[in-house]
C-alpha cells in the first residue's frame, strides 16, 4: 500500500503539546479525547460527590435546592455528553483504524474538527457555572416546557443547550470518520467478516450516531429558538414533541455508551481466555439487530405519558433481551475450555458482564409499562441505569484501558493497583447504587434535594453516600496506577498479552503510520491466533 | 473499500423495517419523522459509498488499494474550525462579538483549508506519478 503523506511545506512541523493539538494522527485524536473526556469524568464524579453529600442524611443543607438542581443535571450531562459517549468513540478513533490494518483515518481533518468543536461543546456547558443564575438545571434530558425561557430563564440554561449542539455535532463528525474508515480503508484481506469483535462494537455505535445524534442537535436548536420567544414546543402536543426527538437519541445513546465497551470486554476476555470468540457471526449479527432494535424503543422512557404506543414499545424492548443474550451465551462459552489468565483487565471484564446484568434484568421490569407506572420517577430508575451506565459500561472501559494500556502508552499498569482498584469499585459500585433498589421500591422519588424522616431512608441513603466515598477512592487509585506507570515504566513490548488482533502486531505506542512492518496475512478475525493455533497443532501432530 | 457499504445498507434496512413498524403502530408524525430521518442518513451514507466505488456493495476481502492513499499528519484548519464554531455559538449566548469573531475565524479557516487540501491533492499527485514512473 502507498501512502502520500500530505505533511507539506504548507503546514509546518509542531511538536509536544502544540502537535498534538493540531495531529490529524488518529491515535493523538484518540487520546486527547479520551483525556478530556477523563477530565470531564473527574468533574462529573464531584458533582455526584457532592450530591451524596447533600443525600447522605434526611433533611441535610449541604447545597440549596437550586445547586441541588444544577448539580444533578450537570452530572448527567457530563457524563452523558462529555464522558462516557466520547470515551467510547475515543476507544474507537483510537484502535479501529489499528485493528482493521488501516494507516489513519478517513477525513481525519473532519474528525479533528469534530474533536475541537465536542471540547468547545464541553467548556460551554460548564461556563454555565460562572453564569448569573448558575448551571443547566433541568436535568440531562431538560424536557420541555420546564425548559423554555419563563420556566427556566438565565444564560446557564442557554449554555447547556449550546454545549449539548456542540458536543452533539463533534460527535457526529468524528463517528462519520470512523465509519468512512470501516468503510474505506480496510487492509488487503480484512473482509467484513474478519473483523474484530471490538471493530464490529464500534461500527455499530458510530452508525447509532450518525443516525441519532442528528435529531438530538435538531431538537437541541429548536430548544433554544424556543426559549427565544419561538413557541416551538408549546402545549401538551408540542412537550410531547419534544420529549419524543429527545428520547429518539436518548436511548440509542445508552447502547453507543454500551457497546464499544461490550467489544473491549470481549476482546479482553478472548486473549485472557487464550481463545478466539465463540460464536463470532452469531455476535455479529446479534449487534447489528441489537443496535437497530435500540433505535425503536426510545417512547418506553414515555409510557407515563399516555401520549405514545405503549404495546408497540413495550415489545420492541423486550425483544432486546434476544441479542443480549446471545452476548452473555458467546462470553460463557468463551470462557469454557479457555486457558484462563486472570489479570485485572479480565475481572473488569468479568464484573463488566455480572454487574450489567443487574441492571439488564432489571430493565426487563421496566419495560414493562404496568412496571414502569410503578417504577417511574423514583430511584429504581436510577438504579437501573447506573447499573447499565456505571457498573456496566465503567468497568468496560477499564477492562479496555488495562487491556490496551500499554499500547497506547508502550508501558504496564500495576497489576497490584488494579487488583485494589478492582476490589474498590465492585464494592462501591454496589453499595451506592443497590440499595437504590429498595429506597425506590420504597417510593422514595429521583431528583430531590431533601428527603423527610422516613424508616430506613436515613440508613440506605447514607450506605449509598459511603460508596459513593469508596468509588472516589478506587478512581483516585486507577489515576495514581497511571501515574506510577508512566513514571516508573514497566515496558510493554509490542504484545505483552499474545493479543489476537492487528494492533498488537505493530510497536507499542505505534509509530505514525501504524504499521512499519508488513502486516500478517489476514484469515480470521483472529489474524495473530491463527498462526499460534496453527503452530500448536503442528506440535501436537509431531507428538503423536 | 470493498464490500464498505454492505453493512451501512444492511443496518439501514433493519432500521427501515422498524421504521415501518413504527409508523404503523405508533402514528405518531414527529416519531415516525425523527426514524425517516435516520434511515435516510444511513442510506445516504451507504448511496455515497457505493457512488464513490462500485466495489463497495461486492463481498470478499479488499484487495491492495490501487491508487494512494493521502494521510495528513496535521491541521491548523481544523483545529480552527471546531473552535470557531464553538466561539460563535458560545457567543449566541454569552456575547454578540464572540458571533462575530467566531463566523470571521470560521470563513478565514475554511479558506486555509482549501489551501491545506490542494497542498494535499498535489503531494497526492505526485506519488503517484512517482508510482507510474518506477
Amino acid at each position: 500500500m502507498s501512502v502520500a503523506s500530505a505533511r507539506t511545506a504548507r503546514v509546518p512541523r509542531m511538536t509536544g503539546w502544540l502537535g498534538a493539538t493540531v495531529s490529524t494522527d488518529h491515535k493523538r485524536m484518540g487520546l486527547t479525547l479520551g483525556v478530556c473526556s477523563l477530565f470531564f469524568f473527574l468533574l462529573g464524579g464531584v458533582f455526584a460527590l457532592l450530591m451524596r453529600t447533600q443525600l447522605a442524611q434526611p433533611d441535610m443543607q449541604f447545597v440549596s435546592d437550586n445547586s441541588y438542581n444544577q448539580l444533578f443535571s450537570m452530572h448527567g450531562s457530563t457524563m452523558i455528553y462529555l464522558f462516557v459517549t466520547p470515551m467510547a468513540i475515543a476507544l474507537a478513533l483510537y484502535l479501529v483504524p489499528l485493528q482493521i490494518g488501516a494507516v489513519g483515518l478517513s477525513a481525519a481533518r473532519l474528525a479533528l474538527a469534530g474533536l475541537w468543536t465536542w471540547l468547545c461543546g464541553g467548556l460551554v456547558m460548564q461556563q454555565g457555572w460562572f453564569a448569573s443564575g448558575g448551571a443547566g438545571r433541568d436535568g440531562w434530558s431538560s424536557y420541555a416546557p420546564l425548559s423554555n425561557g419563563t420556566n427556566t430563564p438565565g444564560v446557564g440554561q442557554d449554555l447547556w443547550v449550546i454545549g449539548v449542539i456542540l458536543a452533539a455535532a463533534g460527535m457526529t463528525v468524528i463517528a462519520a470518520c470512523v465509519l468512512a474508515t470501516v468503510a474505506r480503508r480496510r487492509a488487503p484481506g480484512m473482509s467484513l467478516l474478519r473483523m474484530p469483535v471490538f471493530t464490529w462494537t464500534a461500527l455499530v455505535s458510530v452508525l447509532m450516531v450518525v443516525s441519532a445524534f442528528p435529531i438530538l442537535v435538531f431538537a437541541m436548536v429548536l430548544l433554544y429558538i424556543d426559549r427565544h420567544g419561538g413557541h416551538i414546543y408549546t402545549g401538551f402536543a408540542g412537550a410531547i414533541d419534544y420529549q419524543d426527538l429527545f428520547w429518539f437519541f436518548g436511548h440509542p445513546v445508552v447502547y453507543v455508551m454500551f457497546f464499544p465497551y461490550l467489544g473491549a470486554a470481549a476482546e479482553t476476555i478472548a486473549v485472557c481466555s487464550n481463545k478466539r470468540w465463540f460464536g463470532y457471526i452469531p455476535f455479529v449479527a446479534s449487534i447489528m439487530a441489537f443496535a437497530a432494535l435500540s433505535m425503536a424503543v426510545w417512547s418506553h422512557h414515555m409510557y407515563v405519558t399516555g401520549g405514545v404506543t405503549n404495546q408497540y414499545f413495550a415489545f420492541t424492548s423486550t425483544l432486546l433481551l434476544v441479542p443480549a443474550g446471545i452476548e452473555y451465551f458467546d462470553a460463557v462459552a468463551t470462557l469454557i475450555g479457555g486457558s484462563i489468565v486472570l489479570r485485572t483487565s479480565m475481572l473488569f471484564a468479568l464484573a463488566f458482564f455480572i454487574q450489567f446484568l443487574i441492571g439488564g434484568l432489571s430493565g426487563i421490569f421496566v419495560a414493562s409499562p404496568v412496571l414502569d407506572y410503578q417504577a417511574y420517577g423514583t430511584y429504581i430508575v436510577v438504579a437501573h441505569f447506573h447499573y447499565t451506565l456505571f457498573a456496566g459500561s465503567i468497568f468496560g472501559f477499564f477492562a479496555g484501558v488495562y487491556h490496551w494500556f500499554p499500547k497506547f502508552t508502550g508501558a504496564l499498569l500495576r497489576e497490584s493497583l488494579g487488583k485494589l482498584q478492582l476490589v474498590l469499585m465492585v464494592i462501591g459500585t454496589n453499595l451506592t447504587f443497590f440499595p437504590m433498589f429498595f429506597l425506590g421500591n420504597d417510593g422514595m422519588p429521583r431528583r430531590i434535594s431533601r428527603y423527610p424522616t422516613h424508616p430506613g431512608w436515613g440508613t440506605l441513603n447514607l450506605l449509598e453516600s459511603v460508596g459513593a466515598g469508596v468509588i472516589a477512592l478506587g478512581v483516585l487509585i486507577f489515576l495514581v496506577n497511571v501515574v506510577v506507570s508512566l513514571r516508573r515504566r514497566v515496558v510493554a513490548g509490542d504484545d505483552p498479552w499474545l493479543g489476537h488482533t492487528l494492533e498488537w502486531a505493530t510497536s507499542s505506542p505505534p509509530p505514525p503510520l501504524n504499521f512499519e512492518r508488513p502486516l500478517p496475512p489476514i484469515r480470521s478475525y483472529a489474524p495473530l491466533l491463527d498462526p499460534r493455533q496453527e503452530g500448536s497443532t503442528a506440535e501436537a501432530r509431531g507428538a503423536r | 473499500m470493498r464490500g464498505g457499504a454492505i453493512p451501512i445498507l444492511s443496518w439501514g434496512t433493519l432500521l427501515l423495517i422498524l421504521c415501518i413498524g413504527n409508523w404503523v403502530w405508533n402514528d405518531k408524525p414527529v416519531s415516525g419523522a425523527a426514524a425517516t430521518a435516520a434511515v435516510i442518513t444511513v442510506y445516504a451514507f451507504g448511496a455515497a459509498l457505493w457512488l464513490a466505488r462500485r466495489e463497495s456493495i461486492r463481498r470478499g476481502p479488499p484487495g491492495p488499494a490501487s491508487e494512494p492513499e493521502s494521510v495528513p499528519e496535521a491541521s491548523v484548519a481544523a483545529v480552527v474550525i471546531g473552535l470557531s464554531v464553538g466561539c460563535a455559538l458560545f457567543g449566541l449566548a454569552w456575547s454578540k462579538f464572540l458571533l462575530y469573531f467566531g463566523a470571521a475565524m470560521l470563513v478565514l479557516s475554511l479558506a486555509r483549508l482549501v489551501i491545506e487540501l490542494r497542498s494535499e491533492r498535489s503531494t497526492r499527485q505526485r506519488t503517484a506519478a512517482d508510482r507510474e514512473r518506477r
